[in-house]
């Protein structure tokens, strides 16, 4: 009569180990020092972080036709049964399709519902929740407060968005450290006296321009001329831009040495097919998104070519692009003590 | 011109930065496209636009700005304005449009050049 199994929540946790041995996320995968973050992520998130709070529900004497409305209308598959709070049962797709087999859909759905759920707890760690997906063939299972109420529904899918999303922050914490490791001044050589280098994030349009503007900072704590170092950060901003909009993600890099600022910025792909278009005014790729946000108007490249004295871009589709700005400068005055920093 | 008369003048409201900034506005752009921003040569400029986003105030800091000002009182985001403090971008909101806005900035600027 229904997809449902008998069984019947527990309630008891069992060992983590084991419940990361048996999810899809397996231990193997998650083996080395790489699973740590993981491991956090799927303990620190409780269901009721990544469950949907909003959820359909129908009362017991309402009938198979009306839950069968609900379903198509709402593209689900299976809707809990509950009032007041209180979950009485799941009607599913298979029920429905069992009634109308049997000429059963102006009956009640509590004559047809599954009562006996297998339910997660809102306080239940993610891991748990990994646990039950791989163990149920379901797609999903209501979520009930400490008293027993219902508050949410979780799916697989309300899981791995959850968990891609803190990854996404996670990744990008390493980056921004690991770029942090690499930013320390190159070795002082006859010409090179600072360096420093910033990862750029793929989409990333909130923290996009952070790097141009410490460029900015930084060029006028070494009082490089004005109007140059306006024009070092314009071409800054726009690289910076184009990489978190148009490629994988990448690096900006800064070198100042004694007459030249450069600025260069090397994305890991996707290249770009045809150079000479994608430097021309107007051209563009860009989203309407992208557009939303005051950029996309194919005007980067060639607003950085315009303001630097030295412009040269390479790029190999499927590999990277490289673009460099020099810039002269009319006066830098080196900062005490030689000329490294 | 200063930003405190700026924020009498578009009968705005400043969001962020200092209010009590001395800096003189010597040119108004506005644009909501921020590469066209990016071009402009001008010094000291206010920037008007209804671009309501981080991106408006670091393309406002890159080319030196005087200021912001966002256009009809459009809703600002906590980390437009914790952007625009921290790079010490004065914010103002406007309930005027972006052509009113203009207008009132040229009538002001005439009747500054005359005294």
């Amino acid at each position: 009569m229904s997809d449902y199994s008998p069984t019947i929540l527990q309630g008891q946790q069992t060992n983590d180990d084991e419940i990361l041995a048996k999810t899809p996320l397996d231990a193997k995968a998650l083996g080395g020092d790489s699973s740590v973050v993981i491991m956090e992520l799927l303990q620190r998130f409780k269901v009721r972080d990544v469950m949907k709070r909003q959820v359909l529900s129908i009362p017991r004497k309402a009938t198979l036709r009306e839950a069968q409305r609900i379903l198509r209308e709402n593209h689900i598959s299976g809707l809990p049964v509950s009032e007041d709070g209180r979950l009485y049962g799941i009607i599913s797709v298979n029920d429905i399709i069992n009634g109308l087999d049997h000429g059963w859909m102006d009956d009640t759905v509590d004559m047809h519902m599954a009562s006996s759920l297998v339910v997660l707890e809102a306080g239940m760690p993610i891991s748990f929740a990994l646990r039950y997906f791989n163990n149920y063939t379901y797609g999903r299972f209501p979520v009930l407060d400490s008293n027993r109420q219902l508050v949410g529904i979780i799916s697989q899918r309300d899981v791995m968005r959850a968990l891609l999303y803190e990854l996404s922050v996670e990744i990008r914490k390493l980056e921004r450290k690991t770029a942090d490791k690499v930013a320390q001044p190159a070795p002082p050589s006859e010409t090179h006296f600072f360096r420093r280098e910033w990862a750029v994030v793929h989409n990333d349009l909130t923290g996009a321009g952070r790097a141009a503007n410490e460029i900015k900072q930084l060029l006028r704590e070494k009082k490089v001329d004005r109007s140059v170092a306006r024009r070092i950060a314009v071409a800054a901003y726009e690289l910076e831009i184009n990489i978190c909009i148009h490629s994988h993600g990448g690096v900006l890099v800064m070198v100042i040495s004694d007459n030249a600022v450069t600025i260069t910025a090397k994305d890991r792909g996707p290249g770009i097919p045809d150079i000479e278009w994608a430097c021309r005014d107007g051209t563009s790729t860009a989203n309407d998104w992208i557009r939303s946000l005051g950029f996309g108007a194919g005007m980067g490249l060639s607003n950085s070519k315009r303001v630097a004295d030295f412009f040269e871009i390479e790029s190999e589709v499927g590999k990277f692009t490289k673009v460099t700005c020099a810039f002269n400068l009319k006066k830098l005055e080196a900062p005490a003590g030689g000329t490294a920093s | 011109m200063t930003i405190a008369d700026v924020v009498k003048v578009l009968n705005g409201k400043l969001m962020a930065g200092d209010g009590t900034s001395p800096r003189v506005v010597g040119a108004v752009v506005a644009n909501d496209l921020m590469s066209d921003v990016l071009l402009t040569d001008a010094d000291d400029v206010l920037l008007l636009t209804s671009l309501a986003s981080d991106q408006a105030i670091r393309t406002a800091h890159i080319v030196g700005a005087v200021g912001v000002v966002i256009h009809n009182a459009k809703p600002l985001s906590e980390t437009m304005i914790k952007v625009a403090n921290d790079l010490g971008i004065p914010l103002v909101s406007s309930p005027l449009s972006k052509y009113d806005a203009c207008v009132k900035m040229h009538d002001a600027f005439l009747a500054e050049a005359r005294g």
